[in-house]
């Protein structure tokens, strides 16, 4: 186990999340314990729907650009490519903040309500403008193979392009190099969360707030009492004697704060475990 | 002289790789080592010479730990008294240095380099040739694969030469050379054994050449009679799973089967033509011809009728494959014109007509090395699955296939394993396989006899002849001169030539 740092540290993320679970059920109030474990729970229910949808469009667009591709369909590809790359060029804080203010105002305006609909939207949104890496990455492997005699040997008995693609390039060979992006959309996506829902929980305009939307870890931070509680730990600098205080009376901010860098962490070294691993 | 023998045994971290009872030359001899690719003969001498790398794989020998045997004086008297002849003469060169520089490093560098030895490797006494080749950096394509392995070549010889001078006072010595004409036609590697049975008959020294090239016992048969009681024929074999056995390879029954299949009567072919490729084709701004006769004077269509087995020939780069990919439609020729089945295909067939019309359907091609043209990552059964023809997904079918050209009852376990686990030999005959199960009207075979032992290859030719005689047509280009020329009819062998 010690070998595969990937799985250990996923083990350290869950162990750390369960012993703060423990230390807040025993010494955080009630509505506060409500928020963060909420908050909490979208966040990481948010980032899995960013992988799954990632995983969809991605595939299904690089399966779209090799079918433009072989069918000689210029036109066709070159309008794909277009619209990608002008997806590509939005910086994607910058895309996925647009992106929550149109869900926010289908929120208040009570177009969307629930969040069996809101949170596939708001990771939709999300996953928009981080997906275009998982199909360079499909379309790296496949233009690879393409190269070889592996393609060829295959193609010649006769076997479908889709089967060589989909089966033989991207699940047999390239589904751990498609996992490990995937590790790091989830990382991507938590951050990207926490960053807009932080931006637009400081208060962007009195129609657009964090009141309107799902509570996530980024929105919690952004609360007064959360911001207290991230003053008190530089409190502490200048009155160490304070330090105890901390984990007792200001644990709503510091959980957050806490739970958010040791994710973060946490997959950044599962990520780099993974990739060692299996030597990508 | 005296036999010596080692126990061995390899693993990874994760797997056993092989392990061996007795494994061994006989000293102050010549050992042929024979055996299907991947089944660890290159493993098993570089264990013995002490040139394994510790830190990536668990080594015993004679049941010790690999430090202690690599300490021993005897193996690194053996390091340095003799040579180790990689089989990809690329892993063994310094690309950062240049070769006439490697070639009088380290231990090579007891001696001045005599540029005698590369000029008879190379048949020339032009010394600039000699040096266009030595002085420059090695790359992946320059020298070719044939002159770095003549470089090699010449490299152990030196030490050979330098061995000879010592006399007896050298001590041990144990010269490797790891498929020293792999790279090479039959008129290369006859210079190279003539020049190693000059300097043994000299003086012996201790030899061991790993090879699957079975027309070698041939030429020695043929040339070295005289010196046949100091040559010993060794094949390695699997045991089970990653246990091998090291056995004496039958010379007469690999001779007495190679006169068999001369004798034997091939039956009449049909009239009705599967191929006709026009004589003369240009691809990537070379201009190639067809001919039927050696001297390659006048050219000729290349025709193959129904259950006809053809042989194209041509030395090391000339286009062979290039000509079996472009029938294939894989490579797109800048003149080109065939006749397939009832379809006249040129230079402007769009590649989608091979697609919807002729792979897997009429035609099918085995490629050259089958670790590139197989998936590795897949199981043994699911290289059957997605071929155009029924009962592929049914896996005791699949078994019944593959006992075609695979021993005894297969396991479960077999057809799950992954293919990436295989020996070399077994993935050739998956590879082999896979075509051949589609029956297609012509397939083309590259290389077939790539890394087989002599068991398998007997298999492959038995069902390649099963096949023909059911009528599918074959259009074979191989290296294995001595066995397809045996095997096909002279009016049935093409040779293919570059226009100049």
């Amino acid at each position: 186990m010690l070998k595969k740092k990937d799985q250990l540290w996923f083990i350290v993320w869950v162990a750390v999340v369960l012993i703060v679970g423990i230390w807040d059920i025993l010494f955080l109030n009630k509505p506060a314990l409500r928020k963060v474990v909420t908050g909490f729970g979208n966040t990481v229910i948010i980032s899995l729907l960013v992988v799954m949808i990632t995983l969809i469009q991605g595939w299904c667009i690089t399966l779209c650009l090799n079918t433009l591709q072989g069918a000689k369909n210029k036109s066709g590809y070159l309008f794909l490519t277009f619209l990608l790359n002008l997806v590509r060029s939005i910086p994607q804080i910058v895309g996925v903040l647009i992106g929550y203010i149109a869900v926010t105002f289908l929120i208040v305006k009570g177009t969307i309500s629930t969040n069996l609909v809101i949170f596939p939207l708001l990771a939709f949104i999300m996953s928009t403008f981080i997906f275009l890496e998982m199909v360079d990455l499909m379309r790296e492997r496949i233009d690879h193979y393409k190269k070889l005699d592996f393609y060829h040997a295959m193609l010649v008995c006769g076997i479908s392009e889709g089967r060589i693609i989909n089966f033989d390039i991207l699940w047999k060979n390239s589904r751990i190099h498609i996992f490990n992006k995937l590790i790091s959309t989830f990382g991507v996506a938590v951050f990207l969360q926490c960053s807009v829902d932080f931006i637009i929980s400081v208060g962007l305009s009195t129609d657009v707030s964090a009141v309107n939307l799902p509570i996530t870890l980024g929105s919690l931070l952004a609360k007064i009492d959360s911001k207290q509680d991230i003053l008190a730990i530089g409190h502490t600098l200048t009155n160490p004697g304070y330090i105890g205080h901390i984990f007792f009376e200001h644990l709503q901010g510091v959980t957050v704060a806490f739970l958010l860098v040791v994710t973060l962490l946490c997959i950044f070294k599962i990520s780099n475990g993974y990739s060692e691993r299996h030597r990508l | 002289m005296t036999e010596k023998s080692f126990s061995v045994d390899i693993r990874a971290q994760d797997r056993p790789i092989v392990s061996i009872d007795r494994f061994g030359y006989h000293d102050g001899e010549v050992t042929f080592l024979f055996g299907e690719s991947g089944i660890g003969k290159s493993l098993l001498s570089k264990a013995v010479y002490g040139i394994l790398d510790q830190d990536a794989l668990a080594i015993i020998v004679d049941r010790q730990p690999y430090g202690k045997h690599c300490a021993k004086a005897w193996t690194k008297e053996i390091q340095q008294n003799s040579f180790f002849v990689f089989q990809e003469p690329s892993s063994h060169l310094n690309p950062l240095m240049k070769i006439s520089h490697q070639m009088t490093e380290g231990s090579l560098a007891e001696k001045k380099f005599d540029t005698e030895i590369l000029q008879y490797l190379w048949q020339t006494k032009d010394d600039a040739h000699i040096r266009s080749i030595i002085d420059i950096f090695p790359k992946p394509y320059r020298p070719s694969g044939g002159e770095k392995q003549r470089v090699l070549l010449a490299m152990a010889f030196k030490k050979i030469s330098f061995l000879l001078e010592q006399s007896k006072k050298a001590g041990a010595n144990f010269f490797v050379f790891d498929e020293p004409t792999g790279s090479l036609d039959d008129n290369y590697r006859n210079l190279f054994l003539k020049l190693l049975f000059t300097a043994f008959e000299r003086q012996p020294f201790t030899v061991m050449i790993i090879t699957h090239d079975y027309s070698i016992i041939s030429e020695i048969y043929k040339s070295y009679r005289h010196l046949l009681d100091k040559v010993h024929f060794k094949e390695l074999s699997r045991k089970k799973e990653h246990q091998v056995v090291l056995n004496d390879f039958s010379t007469k029954e690999y001779l007495h089967w190679l006169y068999e299949t001369g004798q034997r009567e091939v039956a009449q072919t049909t009239s009705k033509q599967v191929l006709k490729v026009k004589s003369s084709f240009s691809i990537f701004d070379r201009s190639l011809q067809i001919h039927r006769d050696r001297g390659r004077t006048m050219p000729v269509d290349l025709e193959i009728r129904q259950g006809e087995m053809v042989y194209l020939k041509a030395p090391s780069g000339i286009g062979k494959t290039t000509l079996a990919k472009i029938i294939m439609g894989l490579y797109r020729p800048q003149k080109f014109s065939m006749d397939l089945d009832k379809y006249s295909i040129d230079e402007n067939t769009p590649r989608s007509f091979w697609y919807t019309k002729l792979w897997g359907k009429k035609t099918g091609m085995v490629f050259q090395h089958a670790d590139e043209a197989l998936n590795l990552q897949a199981k043994v059964k699911e290289t059957f699955k997605g071929l155009p023809i029924k009962g592929m997904k049914d896996s005791s079918k699949i078994k019944k296939r593959l006992q075609e050209l695979f021993d005894g009852e297969l396991s479960d376990s077999f057809i799950n394993k992954r293919v990436a686990f295989l020996s070399g030999g077994q993935k050739q005959r998956l590879n082999l396989l896979r075509t051949l199960v589609m029956n297609t009207d012509l397939t083309i075979l590259d290389e077939p006899l790539n890394g087989l032992d002599f068991v398998s290859i007997k298999k492959v030719l038995a069902l390649l002849e099963e096949k023909r005689k059911q009528g599918s047509a074959f259009l074979i280009i191989s290296h294995n001169e001595e066995i397809f020329d045996t095997l096909i009819n002279t009016d049935q062998v093409y040779y293919l030539s570059q226009v100049k």
